[in-house]
C-alpha cells in the first residue's frame, strides 16, 4: 500500500516533519553564540538598535535622551535635575505617578544618570514584560504629570534628594570639568545655589519635557532574546507622534578649552580625599580615540603605567590604584583618572603626573608600554563580555559618530587589535607631547574632593579656585 | 492523536530552550580530594576561577577569633614563588579582576580573566594553596593594619559601632555573635603560630571546591587543573557541614545611647531572620526586598514619599547559612521625625503581619527577585559563588530551575506568615542613638 493511500501514514509523516521543524526552530532559537544588531528608525523618529542575544535570560534596555543646549547654564541644569527627580525619585512618589507604577511593575530595576550631554535610563526586565515596556516608553515621552506638592518638596530637599544613592561628588566633578572645558561660562561660587533652584517654576519643567523628551531626540538600545521586528512593531504602535518642534536654542559648536585649572570641592567627609584628573580626548567613534586610550594607560594604568612604576611605594599604590573612566560624549571624550590619596600626598602626586606627561615629549610611549596597554585593553574587553551591557557602548558610540550600520557589532577586542604603535605615538604627541606644549598652556582639569582646609594646607605651589557648594 | 504528539514535541522543544539557558554543570574529583565544578557559559569570552573554602570564621577556636579575617589579606600577601600583590598584578595586567572575602560560613577567592588565560589563574590559585607566605613580618603587618583600620573605624563611625552592637545582640549565643575581626585586644597578642596553624583550613583540599565558569575547553581545562593541583597534598575531608537553622530570638531588647557631638539621631533595628538553609528563607527574602531594597523600598515610600519625613534609610543583610540578621538604620537630624518614623515602621510591621500584600506589589517584588537571580546567574563570578553556596548547603548543583520555581510560587499568605513570625516585637533588637 502506498503512503498516499494511507491517511494515517500521511498524518504520521506530517507530524514527524512538523516535529522536526519545531526542534530545528528550537535549536536555531538557542544557537545564540553571536549577538546580531538590527537598526531602525520609527516613523516617530526614535532611533532603535536591537541587539539580539539568545543567551541573555532577561532584557536590558537603555534609553538616551539628548540634552543639547540644555546644560549650558545654572537654571537649565537645575531644570533637568528637578524634572528627573520628579519622574524617577522614589522618595517623591506621593501621590503615586503612573510612570513610577509602570517602572515598578516592570521589576523596578532601573537607574537614571545624567552626563552633560544626555540622560541615560537603564532598565532590566523579564522578557514577558516586553509589551508593557513599549507602553512605558510612551509614558516617558508624554510625561507631564508634574504635581505642585512634589515640585515644591523637590526644590526644598534638592540636595538631599540629589545626593541619595549616587556618586554625586564624582558627578559634580564631571560637571565642573565639562563646563570648564567647553568654556560656556566661568564658574563662580553659585553652582546650583538655592536661589537658582528656587527660581525654577513648573512651566519651565513642562517646556523642558516638550522640548527634550521626544522620540526624535532619543536613542533606544535594547538587548535580549528578542525578535527585532516584533520589538519595532510594539514600539511603533505605542509611541506618541512627536509634537511640533519648539525652537531649540542653537547648539553652538563646542570649543574645547583644555587649559589647566585646579578646583577644590569642599565636602564634609572623614574619608581621604579624591583626586580627579580630567583630560580631553577625541570622540569615541574617531580613529584617534583608541590610540589615545592606550597612551593614557601608559601614563596612569595600573599596573603598567609610568606613574605606578615610578612611585608605587611612595603612594602605596598597590592599595590605591588609579581608576580610569572614559566619559563618551558626542563631540569629545572626557578621560577621568581618579585616585584616593592621603592629604599630604596630593601635591606630590599632581606634580608627578605633570612631570611624567612632560616626559612624553622626550621619551614617547615605548613599544613595550604600547604592548602592555594593548594587552590590558584587549583582556579587559574580553572580560567585559561577561556583562550584558558590554556591547551596548560601541553601538551608542557608532550612533554618535554616525558610523554605517553593521549587523554584527564589532566589540572591544577586535577594535583594539587594529591600533598601531605609530597611531598611539601620534595621538599622545597631539594631546600631551611637544606639539601641544609649543602652543602654550598645560592641559587637564583637576578636581580635588575633600576637606578644603586640609587640602589647601597641603598645597604649596599649586594655585586653586575654591568652590563652595550649598549642600543643605 | 496528532494533537498529543504536537504537544509532546512542543514540550520537548521548550525543554531544549530551557536547558540551553542553563548549560549543564559537571563535576569531578582529583585523587587528592579536590572537588572541581565546571559551569560553562556560552556567548562569553571570559572565565571565572573561584576557590571556595567550605570553612570560615565559625571554625575558629573561641580564644582566637579573627584569624580567618586575617587570611582575607594574607591570601594576597605572597607565597613561595610570588611577592605580595603579584597575584593581583598578574590578573590586572591582562585586564582581569581579583577579589576575595572571608565570612563566617565560607571563604571565597576568585579571578575573572580572559578565557584563553585561564591557566594563569589556575597556577596563581594553586600557589596560594601550596605555600602561602606566613612569616612573622607579614602576619604582624596584617594584624597591625586590621587593628588600626577597624579601630579607627569603630572610633570615628558611631553608626558602625551601633550596628556591630545590635548584630551581636541578635546573634547572641550563636557562632555569628563575635565580629569577623574578633576582639582587637586579643588579636594584638595572638601568637603568629596560631595564625600559621589555621592555614590547614585553607590548605585542606577536602574542604575546598574549585569552581570554574565561563568559556573553556573541558579537556584542556582538565589537563590544566591536573597540572597545577595534583601535587598538592591531599586533605582530610571534614564531616559534612552540620548546618542547623536557628530559631528567632524571643527577647525584645531596646537600648538608648547618648553620644555627644552626633549630627544626626538614628535608630538601628536588628531583626533576626531565617537561615539560608531554612525552607522559609525565600519568604523572608521577599519581605526584605519589599521593605528595604532601594529600587522598591516600601519604607522609603511610607516614610519619605507619603509622610515626608525626610529620613535616611539604610539596610544591611547578613546572608549567613544558619541564622540571619536584617539591620535597618533610620536617621534624621530632627528627633521628632525619627520618633514618627519609628511609630510608622511599627505600624507597617503590624500591617504586614495581619494583611496580605497587594497583587501589584507581589508582582513587582517577584519580578525584581527573579531578575536579580537571573542577573546573578549571568555574571560569571556570582554564578560560581551561588554554585558553591548551594553545593555547600544542600549538596545540590541543579538548583537553577528549582529556585526559579520557588520564587514564582510565592503567594501573599507566605509573606504574611513570614512577617508574623519575624517582624514581631519579641524578635527585634532596637538601639536608639541620640545626640546630646
Amino acid at each position: 500500500m502506498s503512503m498516499a493511500n494511507n491517511p494515517g501514514c500521511l498524518r504520521r509523516g506530517a507530524g514527524c516533519l512538523l516535529g522536526g521543524a519545531l526542534l530545528l526552530l528550537a535549536a536555531v532559537n538557542v544557537r545564540g553564540a553571536e549577538t546580531r544588531l538590527f537598526s531602525f528608525t520609527t516613523s516617530k523618529g526614535l532611533a532603535v538598535k536591537v541587539l539580539q542575544d539568545n543567551d541573555l535570560p532577561f532584557v536590558h534596555a537603555e534609553l538616551l535622551v539628548y540634552l543639547d543646549g540644555n546644560t549650558q547654564n545654572y537654571p537649565s541644569l537645575a531644570i533637568t535635575q528637578l524634572a528627573l527627580l520628579d519622574m524617577f525619585a522614589p522618595a517623591l512618589n506621593s501621590p503615586p505617578s503612573n510612570l513610577m507604577g509602570m517602572l515598578q511593575r516592570q521589576g523596578g530595576d532601573f537607574a537614571v544618570e545624567q552626563n552633560p550631554e544626555f540622560v541615560r535610563i537603564r532598565l532590566n526586565f523579564l522578557p514577558d514584560r516586553l509589551g508593557a515596556f513599549s507602553r512605558l516608553l510612551r509614558e516617558i515621552f508624554t510625561y507631564q504629570s508634574f504635581h505642585l506638592g512634589k515640585f515644591n518638596l523637590s526644590k526644598e530637599k534638592f540636595w538631599t534628594l540629589y545626593k541619595r544613592g549616587r556618586d554625586w561628588r564624582k558627578e559634580i566633578a564631571v560637571m565642573l570639568a565639562y563646563q570648564q572645558l567647553t568654556g560656556n561660562f566661568f564658574f563662580t561660587r553659585g553652582f546650583m545655589l538655592r536661589e537658582v533652584v528656587n527660581g525654577i517654576n513648573m512651566a519651565q519643567l513642562r517646556s523642558f519635557m516638550l522640548r527634550t523628551f521626544r522620540p526624535d531626540n532619543a536613542l533606544l538600545v535594547i538587548k535580549g532574546r528578542l525578535n527585532p521586528y516584533l520589538v519595532l512593531g510594539m514600539i511603533e504602535k505605542d509611541l506618541p507622534p512627536p509634537g511640533p518642534r519648539q525652537a531649540q536654542p542653537r547648539r553652538e559648536p563646542v570649543q574645547v578649552n583644555p587649559g589647566r585649572k585646579v578646583f577644590i570641592l569642599n565636602v564634609d567627609t572623614s574619608d581621604p580625599p579624591m583626586v580627579y584628573w580630567f583630560d580631553v580626548a577625541p570622540p569615541a567613534a574617531a580613529d584617534a580615540f583608541l590610540p589615545y586610550a592606550i597612551g593614557n594607560f601608559s601614563l596612569f594604568g595600573f599596573p603598567g603605567g609610568r606613574i605606578y612604576h615610578s612611585q608605587r611605594n611612595r603612594f602605596a599604590m598597590e592599595g590605591y590604584k588609579v581608576d580610569t573612566e572614559a566619559i563618551r560624549l558626542k563631540d569629545f571624550t572626557l578621560f577621568c583618572n581618579s585616585v584616593r590619596l592621603n592629604y599630604g600626598d596630593i601635591e606630590d602626586f599632581l606634580l608627578l603626573v605633570e612631570q611624567e606627561r612632560r616626559k612624553f615629549a622626550v621619551r614617547p610611549v615605548e613599544r613595550k608600554e604600547y604592548l602592555d596597554a594593548l594587552n590590558y585593553y584587549v583582556g579587559h574587553a574580553l572580560v567585559a563580555t561577561g556583562r550584558p551591557d558590554s556591547d551596548l557602548q560601541p553601538v551608542i558610540d557608532g550612533f554618535h559618530g554616525q558610523v554605517a550600520h553593521q549587523e554584527t557589532p564589532r566589540i572591544g577586542p577586535e577594535l583594539f587589535q587594529e591600533v598601531s604603535h605609530g597611531q598611539v605615538l601620534q595621538a599622545i604627541d597631539e594631546q600631551m607631547g611637544a606639539k601641544h606644549r609649543n602652543n602654550g598652556r598645560e592641559r587637564g582639569i583637576v578636581v580635588l574632593v575633600g576637606d578644603a582646609d586640609q587640602i589647601l594646607n597641603s598645597l604649596k605651589s599649586l594655585k586653586t579656585e575654591a568652590l563652595e557648594l550649598s549642600l543643605d | 492523536m496528532i494533537k498529543t504528539r504536537l504537544f509532546l514535541l512542543l514540550f520537548l522543544a521548550s525543554l531544549i530552550t530551557l536547558s540551553a539557558q542553563t548549560p549543564a554543570v559537571s563535576t569531578f574529583e582529583l585523587p587528592n580530594g579536590l572537588k572541581v565544578i565546571l559551569a560553562p557559559s556560552s556567548g562569553v569570552q571570559a572565565a571565572a576561577v573561584c576557590v571556595y573554602h567550605m570553612r570560615g570564621a565559625r571554625q575558629e577556636p573561641a580564644d582566637a577569633r579573627g584569624i580567618a579575617y586575617l587570611y582575607q589579606y594574607l591570601m594576597f600577601d605572597g607565597n613561595q614563588n610570588l611577592e605580595p600583590f603579584d597575584h593581583v598584578l598578574f590578573i590586572n595586567k591582562m585586564g582581569g579582576v581579583v577579589s576575595g572575602r572571608v565570612n563566617y560560613d565560607n571563604a571565597v577567592f576568585y579571578d575573572l580573566l580572559p578565557a584563553q588565560e585561564i591557566n594563569v589563574a589556575l597556577w596563581l590559585e594553586s600557589e596560594r594553596l601550596k605555600s602561602l607566605r606566613l612569616n612573622d613580618a607579614n602576619i604582624d603587618a596584617q594584624k597591625n593594619q586590621v587593628i588600626s583600620r577597624i579601630g579607627r573605624f569603630l572610633e570615628s563611625n558611631p553608626a558602625y559601632r551601633a550596628q556591630t552592637w545590635v548584630s551581636a545582640k541578635v546573634f547572641e549565643g550563636s557562632a555569628y555573635e563575635v565580629p569577623l575581626y574578633g576582639d582587637l585586644n586579643r588579636l594584638r597578642v595572638l601568637s603568629n603560630d596560631r595564625v600559621r596553624d589555621y592555614y590547614q583550613h585553607f590548605q585542606n583540599l577536602g574542604n575546598v571546591l574549585l569552581i570554574i565558569s565561563g568559556r573553556f575547553d573541558i579537556s584542556e581545562l582538565r589537563a590544566g587543573i591536573n597540572r597545577f593541583f595534583q601535587d598538592i597534598p591531599p586533605g582530610r575531608r571534614a564531616a559534612a557541614p552540620a548546618f542547623s537553622a536557628q530559631n528567632p530570638r524571643r527577647a525584645h531588647v531596646v537600648k538608648n545611647w547618648l553620644l555627644p557631638g552626633l549630627k544626626k539621631h538614628f535608630v538601628v533595628y536588628g531583626i533576626k531572620a531565617p537561615a539560608r538553609i531554612g525552607y522559609n528563607f525565600v519568604y523572608f527574602d521577599f519581605l526584605r526586598t519589599y521593605l528595604t531594597d532601594p529600587r522598591l523600598s516600601r519604607l522609603e515610600t511610607i516614610l519619605n514619599a507619603v509622610n515626608k519625613l525626610d529620613v535616611e534609610i539604610e539596610s544591611f543583610f547578613s546572608d549567613y547559612m544558619e541564622a540571619n540578621c536584617l539591620l535597618i538604620q533610620v536617621s534624621s537630624p530632627r528627633r521628632f521625625n525619627l520618633e514618627k518614623a519609628k511609630y510608622i515602621i511599627d505600624k507597617e510591621f503590624q500591617a504586614l503581619a495581619s494583611n496580605p500584600i497587594g497583587n501589584n506589589d507581589m508582582k513587582a517584588v517577584r519580578s525584581l527577585m527573579e531578575l536579580d537571580f537571573l542577573k546573578g546567574m549571568t555574571s560569571l563570578e556570582d554564578r560560581c559563588l551561588r554554585i558553591g553556596e548551594f553545593y555547600h548547603m544542600f549538596n545540590d548543583l541543579n538548583f537553577f530551575d528549582d529556585q526559579l520555581k520557588r520564587l514564582r510560587r510565592i503567594v501573599p499568605y507566605d509573606v504574611m506568615e513570614s512577617a508574623k513570625k519575624y517582624l514581631a516585637k519579641p524578635n527585634q533588637v532596637i538601639l536608639n542613638v541620640y545626640g546630646e
